[in-house]
């Protein structure tokens, strides 16, 4: 699903040069569910941005459901992060003046869907994260596990294949962080690929692999399987 | 996806009132501003006569002595002398040519009790009618008879007509003109063309005349001119027969000529006209000559659009400027604001160019909203000037094209200066404001 091949992302000023990602080599399976955590700083974040097609890379490849993005156009990259990536934010990111309708609808107007595809996907997105309800509401009106909802259903309501989440339950206290990470279990259980950035690791425990990052490269790889924990403490490993 | 940026538009300008109003009112004083500017431009540039524009000619002598200056781009009157005009008038018959100047009656019916109108009129030949398409409502023009033999006879326009008699078809009816009484024998229908090109002097956009009256009755009865008296030459004008004999120039010349044959011909009738009187030592000047300009080079010539329309038209598209550079500070602030949902979209699949576009119709629908705006300013303004001002009446009316423009330049201007707020918003690292840890 998702290949990165000896990543170097560098951010240049004037007077320093920081290197977020170095030789990063990392693969991701279709339907698996991978845990990124890491100390501040050390280019989850920036990982987080190229793997959803938000930053471009300083050299290495980047290989998206078999396709390399390298050389791709605002246009092409604004496309295939519409079609095959879904984003689910800590701050949850949903647009103040649109209603949940339309705040699920957003992706799908770029995808180009007619109103009646869309109206399909949009009220069985909200129906996926119960609240469909409240398709009206502006997310003002709504707790913080609620909003958290809607914009997992925003980003399900394409049905990408790979989902990108930043710390889901970082704003999010724990009976709604354990809705919110049943959700995404069950997600991914339908196949979809998620990688999910967090820095608490009882959740990490939950995802089906680990990996970390210090520095800007991977320094940890563990498979947790029906309790079993297995550790690799290659650097770069690539599963 | 227009609609779709046309509901975010909407959306866009009523979250945010204040600014809203502020874009708005910025860019409809200056669309008010510009418009009623450009509305007097265009109207004072308005051909009168479009049908025969190209037709119709003013004949202009240059019979002036050899010092004599006038104000005028060759230095030749505007204006030509009595006897030059009945001279012109009475050969080439196979074109249709009149002279005419203004003057004024005391007006008023044989009915004892009614109180006198004070007039102007127009005296003239019956070839004035059809030259310049003036319609009859009753009647017709005198007959050529009564232009060779004078008789007491007047048209009246539909208005004083209604004045006099309150409408209806009066021909045939008598009416006192200071002591004399005409007889009606025409009623033409409404008709005010601006500018009033036949004749400029005294303000291009003043009122036509109520009264027409056969050319022949000037020296019979002595009818002064209302207009203006351009003399150049010392001589005893004691007496109206002395001015008729004089070099004094006071009468307008038009010639109908429909094609570049006939303007030709015309012409070299002029300059052999021309020749003839140098010989006599009348035209006393090397470059004595006759000059032919169609309406529009009439307009032109007598600058109607003056240089001062201009320099408002460009002084009010330079506060349309102004406000225009206060609505991009404006639109910059509010768009830079937006960039946090900005990169929630271009997260969720938007590409720069989708958000561009988003951006570019919000400023056009902004844009929209100012221009109809501005139009209403646009005709308060004007309407201030017609009743504040005389001779404002026809140029200070905004016609189609300018009702049209309104909007159209208020489009165009707020999103060319929203190109660079738009700009500026797509292209701003959508993963910035994603940042969350």
């Amino acid at each position: 699903m998702l290949v990165m091949s000896g990543i170097n992302k560098v951010y240049q000023t004037e007077q320093v040069q920081t290197h977020a990602l170095r030789e990063f080599n990392l693969s991701v399976a279709e339907g698996e569910f991978v845990a990124v955590t890491g100390p501040s700083g050390s280019g989850k974040t920036t990982f987080l941005n190229i793997a959803g097609l938000l930053e471009n890379i300083s050299s290495g490849d980047y290989q998206l459901d078999g396709q390399s993005i390298v050389g791709l156009s605002d246009r092409e990259l604004s496309r295939l992060r519409n079609e095959k990536i879904g984003f689910i934010f800590q701050g949850f990111n949903l647009i103040p003046d649109l209603n949940l309708y339309e705040n699920v609808d957003v992706p799908l107007r770029y995808r180009g869907f007619s109103n009646k595809e869309r109206k399909q996907k949009i009220e069985h997105a909200l129906e996926t994260v119960g609240l469909s309800a409240r398709m009206k509401h502006l997310p003002s009106q709504l707790s913080g596990g609620q909003q958290q909802r809607v914009a997992i259903a925003r980003a399900l309501a394409g049905e990408p294949k790979f989902l990108l989440a930043d710390e889901p339950t970082g704003n999010l206290d724990s009976l709604m962080a354990k809705q919110v990470m049943e959700l995404l279990e069950n997600i991914n259980k339908q196949g979809t690929t998620i990688v999910m950035v967090t820095h608490d690791p009882e959740l990490a425990r939950r995802a089906q692999r680990n990996i970390q990052i210090v520095d800007g490269q991977l320094c940890d790889f563990t498979i947790y399987q029906g309790g079993t924990v297995n550790n690799d403490t290659d650097k770069n490993a690539v599963a | 996806m227009f609609s779709y940026y046309l509901q975010l538009a909407a959306k866009s300008l009523k979250s945010t009132p204040i600014t809203t109003l502020l874009m708005v009112l910025a860019i409809a004083c200056g669309i008010g501003i510009s418009m009623t500017a450009l509305t007097l431009n265009h109207m004072t540039g308005t051909n009168p006569i479009p049908e025969k524009s190209s037709q119709l000619f003013a004949v202009q002598l240059q019979s002036s002595g050899k010092t004599s200056e006038w104000p005028t781009s060759d230095n030749v009157p505007f204006q030509i002398a009595y006897q030059d005009a009945t001279n012109l008038m009475r050969v080439m018959p196979k074109y249709k040519h009149t002279a005419m100047y203004k003057t004024g009656f005391s007006v008023r019916t044989l009915e004892p009790k009614f109180a006198p109108l004070l007039r102007t009129a127009r005296v003239t030949t019956r070839h004035f009618f059809s030259m310049f398409n003036v319609k009859f409502l009753y009647g017709a023009p005198w007959s050529e008879k009564v232009d060779e033999n004078p008789t007491l006879q007047v048209v009246i326009n539909q208005d004083l007509n209604n004045k006099l008699f309150g409408g209806g078809d009066n021909t045939g009816k008598e009416i006192f003109l200071d002591d004399k009484t005409y007889q009606i024998v025409g009623i033409i229908e409404p008709w005010h063309p601006k500018p009033k090109f036949y004749d400029l002097n005294n303000g291009s956009f003043q009122s036509t005349e109520q009264l027409f009256i056969p050319l022949v009755l000037s020296s019979t009865y002595e009818l002064p001119s209302f207009g203006n008296n351009n003399g150049w030459k010392d001589e005893r004008n004691n007496t109206f027969k002395d001015k008729l004999a004089s070099e004094v120039l006071w009468l307008q010349y038009w010639a109908e000529l429909p094609d570049a044959e006939a303007k030709e011909h015309f012409q070299q009738f002029l300059t052999g006209y021309v020749d003839e009187q140098k010989k006599l030592a009348r035209f006393e000047r090397d470059d004595a000559r006759a000059v032919l300009r169609n309406v529009q080079q009439w307009l032109d010539y007598n600058e109607v659009v003056g240089d001062d329309s201009y320099v408002l038209v460009a002084v009010s598209f330079m506060f349309l400027t102004v406000c225009l550079v206060n609505s991009i500070g404006l639109l910059l602030a509010k768009f830079l604001r937006s960039a946090p949902s900005v990169g929630v979209r271009r997260a969720l699949g938007a590409s720069k160019g989708q958000v561009f576009s988003q951006h570019l119709v919000e400023v056009g629908l902004l844009g929209l909203i100012g221009g109809l705006l501005g139009l209403v300013f646009a005709y308060l303004g004007l309407t201030l000037l017609k009743n504040n001002f005389a001779g404002f009446d026809f140029v200070a009316t905004m016609d189609m094209v300018m009702f049209l423009s309104a909007p159209v330049i208020a489009i165009c201007a707020t999103v060319l200066a929203g190109v660079y707020p738009a700009w500026r918003v797509c292209n701003t690292l959508p993963s910035i404001y994603l940042k969350t840890q």
